[in-house]
């Protein structure tokens, strides 16, 4: 069993659900990048976005266990099957193309999950028309400060990089016990068969190396991402969840601590019965909102709105002009390097 | 920071390395598109790309524009080796469609081409060449024979009906929009007809940032839309009935007098007179024999005085329009007739749209109407809309309305204000290189000298002309001069030739106040000459024998369906090609696919748009792989097989249907300046040179200059494209908004009224009781008895369908086609989420599987376009159960504004809210 080694400074990550469109820039860039066509690597989304509420991805993943209980005791989960995980798909397309049989075949998928995909649910979400509701919520391994995953590897492979506080795994030690995939209780720990290594996201830890912001922060078109290290006062991450207390982690009661953290979604005034707006309801329930990022919630979207209410009458709002971003390097924290400058010997 | 040691990590390093870094973007049909990307190349691979992120700030206080792109460009070099890549030129050798091909070389291929298009020529004539029409940037090259034979390009508007024929009835002008970064100053932002949260992934941010600059955000559609879930309303609109809906708005705001009088009285007709005998505008004939006929007047509202409302200027001098009263005026033929302003009658109608009435038709409650109204009038708003509206059969009324509700409350010509949709400009450089008859700057100058004269000259019977004016009118002669591909409106050829004049006739599918049958219409507008004889009358008898296709997919994209096009026009049809880099649905029906070059293997900028104003470049990173070539080549290509086979033949010119003898000899010579732009890169540094010369981008720029930046801002408009149709000036450190022009210079709009127009009094508006304003039923195209109505629009994976198939992409949604149904309809029906189901209309079917959520209205099924036909079973989509029906009055011409002009006002087909029924696959 690993040991935690606490890292001397923590590298954390913050997502604006309010900005979040769900287009998977992220999601796209981390895969082409990282898990790219490497065989063994096909269901792998390191991360991933979601249409909340949903079932998500894994399928259920919130119900697989893992983590601490309340006494900090670590908790052994289920592991996800690929049919959970889904997606994995490859297609048809030289029978389509090639072959000759014109409309007898069409496009379809010849491998992969038959019932489930990366974001399977996209847009459904939950409620009654027309007060349907659902937000987006990316996903990547939370780079923990508590990580479960470290603790329940037989083998020793996995570390907290002291600098940054990211989670990794030395793939030379890991033998593919996958104890990790049960500990983590946010089951983002992929299982490469081909490898018999397990994989997840590295925190682009080459770029961090050379001073660049991760791929899945540095290509958020909506400019919803943040990264940086949370002791760093004059990053937007310490900002937001340190000094204005509006970013949450996901699921703390998993007790693993996690370093993702999430300014939760505001959502359009309800409607009565009879059509007309309900300015003061709540579309998305706030116990559901609760459920997900524990009761600091409440306070998190009260400042929200009292700041978004300043914004309205003209005032100043410190929270607004850092989410605005008016400059989108302040979102990289020290990470600002642009990568095309590197020149590699 | 301490080094992570093992070999594990070197193997990560090293996939996030390169040898190489050049600029990229996408040159396709992406909008607003702009995105500089850097692409990263290893061993001679594209192996990825990331967005640069270099734009500086414009204006102070408004947000950068980084990082534009989206997931779509960021995987765009997985096309480059995809399976659906074509590398050799394919000549087909089994039937049409069974997508049996063998590699050619392209002398075998162009000979072959050539040959089919001088067969045209010979035997219906140089009009039976078809060239398709798509605004793909990159893939222009490769259609440049239609323009040096003068053959027709048919206008891709009318094929995607991407216009807003609405905003054109209204201002006269082709979709004035504003930069994205004006979108942060919006008090109110209304996102109508659009989801920019799909389809806007790039900017989306600006909306999302000027909440939280304290603007409030409102979504208006009958579902809850993935753009509703960041507003602070969602408006559930009954779906076609948003013109009730606004109208509402508009009488609660005259109501409440909290109209905005000067802008009304100065920036539109409201003030001006109708006749109450005829419903006519008052005109200067009416007055006086050699008064002019696009005279108008109003009356002053102190002592009712009736006077001329200046053509020069939107300036009262003086007088203050009325704006009611009813005024009396004696004709020329001594009669005396009643006259009262346009905003009365406007009143009277509005009378129709109170609060109350118009909720029991948009299915929106009156609180939230007024409270709305209210909103909209006292903050500076914009409406977020995208051509979703222009695609119902009724959108040009949803349209004038809500254009209205911004005109009542003073909403364009100032920042954070107006409407947006799509406008691009910039490309003279390409689009005049032919005409310059020699290389260098210094011809460049000439040319554009000439050219400024030219219009100067149109002056000469006007002298009140404005830019604008003068623009439309140049546009409005390139269906007869030829450039650009001599574009026409299509629809002619469509009912004579494609097999539409059987179902527009059906006049179920019809509007009922439309009187007579549609062929009477068709027939009356081509008699009176309202599209040239060339563009309307000709395909009476032409037959098409040549279809020419380059980056688009004409079998996935035609409303109205493959069925009637496999059955109509495909065995009219000799020759069929694809230009494309890759295998399409069309390219498997084609007789030959040609291979194109891929961005990233050939120059090319994004798409050059209004809503970014930059020169954004896409660079050469790697060669195009086997004998795949990039579409400039591959033009020129073809005009020298012209030539070649046309000598063998004994061929020298041809006459067209105009009367025009066109050579078939020197057409490389011309376009390529006798060989000095035959090179890509020469004739793209030489275009971009130009466009210096040309004033739109700053003195000096060339490929090198933007090989070290990757962009450049626009300096100004030019003269092809949309730029002067914005009527605002770009400034370096501002916003853009357009309008300006007018609402600050007080120039005149470029209608027939020359204001903002409301009432068009064009006499198949008074016919259909549609000079005004006002809200129709969408009619039951697709069958009057079927339970739901389909709407559609761009969906958030692929470009159309051109990366509908990368694999990394299918596996972020369904992997498949798919159709979102309403979770009670899903009960009521017995269909269960991930299910198979089949949507029946009238004229075709589709497989799909189905999507169940409560964001769906009830009664409503939503399936976004672009999967390939091949993708579903038996290869029938969404376009095949569309019956690609026109509302007749797009017909109408002949009326100031309302005269064709290239991507503009035209008929265009509806496919929104067709009705279907949603079966079980058994």
């Amino acid at each position: 069993m690993g040991t935690v080694v606490p890292s001397k400074r923590q590298l954390a990550w913050a997502f604006d659900l309010n900005k979040c469109i769900g287009c998977q820039t992220c999601s796209v860039a981390c895969k082409v990048l990282w898990p790219g066509d490497d065989p063994g690597t096909e269901q792998m989304w390191w991360m991933t976005v979601n249409t909340q509420p949903g079932r998500g991805t894994p399928r259920d993943w919130e119900s697989m266990g893992g983590g601490y209980d309340a006494d900090d005791k670590l908790q052994l989960g289920r592991i996800a099957t690929e049919e959970e995980i889904g997606g994995g798909w490859n297609f048809n397309y030289d029978e389509v193309l090639h072959s000759g049989r014109g409309r007898d075949v069409h496009l379809e998928k010849v491998s992969g999950s038959k019932s489930w995909g990366m974001n399977w649910d996209e847009d459904e979400g939950a409620g009654s028309f027309p007060n349907a509701y659902f937000f987006y919520l990316p996903r990547l391994c939370n780079h923990c400060t508590q990580p479960a995953c470290l603790e329940a590897c037989p083998n020793d492979a996995i570390f907290k990089h002291a600098d940054t506080g990211l989670v990794l795994r030395d793939e030379e030690k890991c033998k593919g016990a996958q104890m990790c995939r049960r500990a983590c209780p946010y089951k983002k720990i992929y299982f490469n068969k081909m490898r018999n290594v397990s994989q997840h996201c590295i925190g682009c830890f080459p770029r961090i190396e050379q001073g660049v912001a991760p791929a899945c922060v540095r290509q958020c078109p909506g400019r919803a991402a943040f990264v940086g290290f949370l002791d760093d006062a004059g990053s937007i991450v310490h900002k937001l969840v340190s000094k204005w207390k509006v970013a949450l982690p996901l699921h703390p009661e998993f007790g693993t601590h996690p370093n993702v953290y999430y300014v939760p979604p505001l959502s359009p005034a309800p409607l009565h019965e009879d059509g007309s707006f309900n300015a003061a309801g709540q579309r998305i329930p706030p116990d559901y909102l609760e459920k997900l990022f524990g009761s600091d919630v409440h306070g998190a979207l009260d400042v929200l709105r009292s700041e978004l209410d300043k914004k309205r009458r003209g005032q100043d709002s410190d929270v607004m002009d850092a989410l605005i971003l008016y400059r989108w390097k302040d979102a990289l924290g020290h990470l600002t390097r642009d990568p095309a400058e590197i020149v590699w010997k | 920071m301490a080094q992570i040691k093992g070999q594990w990590a070197d193997s990560y390093r090293q996939k996030w390395t390169w040898d190489r870094v050049t600029w990229g973007s996408h040159s396709v049909d992406c909008y607003p598109g702009g995105c500089p990307w850097r692409v990263y190349t290893k061993d001679g691979k594209v192996i990825r790309e990331e967005q640069a992120g270099v734009f500086t700030p414009i204006e102070a206080g408004v947000p950068d524009m980084n990082p534009m792109g989206c997931q779509k460009g960021a995987c765009w070099s997985e096309l480059l080796d995809a399976p659906d890549r074509i590398t050799e030129p394919l000549k087909r050798v089994g039937k049409r469609g069974e997508g049996k091909f063998e590699p050619v070389s392209w002398d075998v291929a162009l000979n072959d081409i050539a040959d089919a298009m001088l067969d045209a020529i010979k035997d219906q004539g140089s009009e039976s060449i078809i060239t398709l029409m798509t605004p793909e940037f990159a893939a222009a090259g490769a259609r440049s024979f239609s323009d040096a034979l003068g053959t027709p390009t048919t206008d891709g508007n009318a094929e995607f009906q991407d216009f807003s024929p609405g905003f054109h009835l209204t201002f006269g002008l082709y979709n004035p929009v504003a930069s994205m970064d004006d979108w942060f100053l919006a008090e109110l932002t209304l996102i109508w007809h659009a989801n920019p949260v799909y389809t806007n992934i790039h900017w989306y941010h600006y909306v999302a940032e000027s909440r939280y600059n304290g603007g409030e955000v409102v979504t208006i559609s009958p579902d809850y839309s993935p753009s509703a879930i960041h507003a602070d309303y969602h408006v559930p609109v009954r779906i076609g009935t948003d013109a009730a809906f606004s109208l509402a708005m508009c009488k609660t705001i005259i109501d409440a007098g909290l109209y905005n009088k000067k802008f009304v009285q100065e920036q539109t007709d409201l003030p001006l007179l109708v006749r109450k005998d005829s419903g006519r505008f008052l005109r200067g004939n009416d007055l006086a024999d050699d008064d002019r006929e696009d005279q108008f007047f109003w009356a002053d509202e102190n002592g009712g005085v009736v006077t001329p409302a200046p053509r020069h200027t939107l300036a009262a001098a003086g007088v203050s329009p009325a704006l009611e009263g009813t005024y009396q005026v004696m004709l020329k033929d001594g009669n005396t007739v009643e006259v009262e302003p346009v905003f009365q009658r406007l009143q009277r109608q509005l009378e129709n749209f109170t609060p109350e009435k118009a909720s029991k038709i948009c299915e929106v409650h009156p609180d939230n109407i007024r409270e709305l109204a209210r909103k909209v009038a006292t903050r500076k708003t914009k409406i977020f809309i995208g051509w979703n509206s222009g695609k119902y059969y009724h959108g040009d009324l949803m349209e004038r309305s809500m254009a209205l509700l911004l005109a009542l409350t003073g909403n364009w010509g100032k920042k954070g204000t107006g409407t947006r949709s799509w406008a691009a400009g910039g490309w003279d450089g390409m689009a005049f290189m032919a005409d310059k008859g020699m290389p260098g700057q210094d011809a460049a100058r000439m040319a554009h000298q000439a050219r400024t004269l030219m219009r100067r000259l149109m002056t000469m019977d006007d002298p009140t002309r404005t830019l604008e004016q003068i623009t439309n009118h140049v546009s409005a002669m390139n269906p007869e001069l030829g450039g650009f591909g001599a574009m026409i409106p299509p629809a002619f050829l469509w009912y004579y030739q494609y097999g539409y004049k059987e179902r527009w006739n059906n006049r179920e599918n019809n509007d009922p106040s439309m009187k007579r049958s549609f062929d009477e219409y068709v027939n009356e507008a081509i008699d009176k000459g309202w599209f040239g004889s060339y563009c309307s009358e000709a395909y009476r008898d032409v037959e098409p024998r040549v279809l020419f296709e380059s980056g688009g997919n004409m079998l996935r994209r035609q409303r109205g369906g493959q069925k009637l096009l496999l059955d109509k026009l495909w065995p009219k049809l000799k020759m069929i090609v694809s230009v494309d880099f890759r295998l399409n649905t069309t390219g498997m029906y084609s007789d030959y696919v040609l291979p194109a070059a891929q961005h990233y293997e050939k120059l090319g900028q994004s798409m050059p748009s209004v809503h970014h104003l930059n020169w954004v470049l896409t660079d050469r990173a790697v060669p195009p792989p086997g004998n795949a070539l990039s579409e400039h080549d591959i033009g020129i290509k073809i005009l020298e097989a012209i030539e070649r086979r046309a000598a063998a033949r004994g061929m020298t010119d041809f006459t067209d249907r105009k009367g025009m003898t066109r050579a078939l000899t020197g057409l490389v010579a011309k376009a390529t300046l006798n060989g000095a732009m035959r090179d890509e890169e020469k004739f793209y540094d030489e275009a971009v040179r130009d466009n210096a010369v040309y004033g739109i981008l700053p003195e000096g720029t060339s490929l090198a200059t933007l090989r070290e930046k990757g962009y450049v801002r626009w300096t100004g408009w030019g003269m092809a494209g949309h730029g002067e149709s914005q009527a605002s000036t770009i400034k370096a450190d501002e916003v853009h908004n357009p309008l300006r022009w007018h609402t600050e210079d007080k120039l005149p709009y470029a209608t027939l009224v020359r204001r903002a127009q409301f009432y068009i009094d064009h006499e198949w508006f008074l016919e259909a009781g549609e000079e005004l304003p006002t809200h129709k039923e969408t009619p039951p195209h697709g069958g009057r008895n079927r339970r739901f109505q389909m709407t559609s629009g761009h969906n958030r994976w692929s470009i159309h369908s051109m990366n509908m198939t990368n694999r990394n992409l299918l596996n972020t949604h369904r992997g498949e086609p798919f159709v979102f149904i309403n979770d009670k309809d899903a009960v009521s029906l017995d269909i269960i989420n991930g299910e198979h189901v089949k949507l029946v209309s009238d004229v075709g079917e589709t497989i799909l599987q189905a999507k169940i959520t409560p964001a769906c209205r009830p009664g409503q099924v939503i399936v976004y376009n672009g999967f390939e036909p091949f993708m579903h079973k038996n290869w029938y989509g969404q376009a095949d159960i569309e019956p690609g029906h026109v509302k007749w009055l797009g017909l109408a011409a002949g009326y100031g504004h309302l005269t064709y002009r290239p991507t503009s006002w035209q008929p265009i087909p509806a496919d929104r809210a067709v009705r279907v029924d949603v079966q079980k696959v058994a």
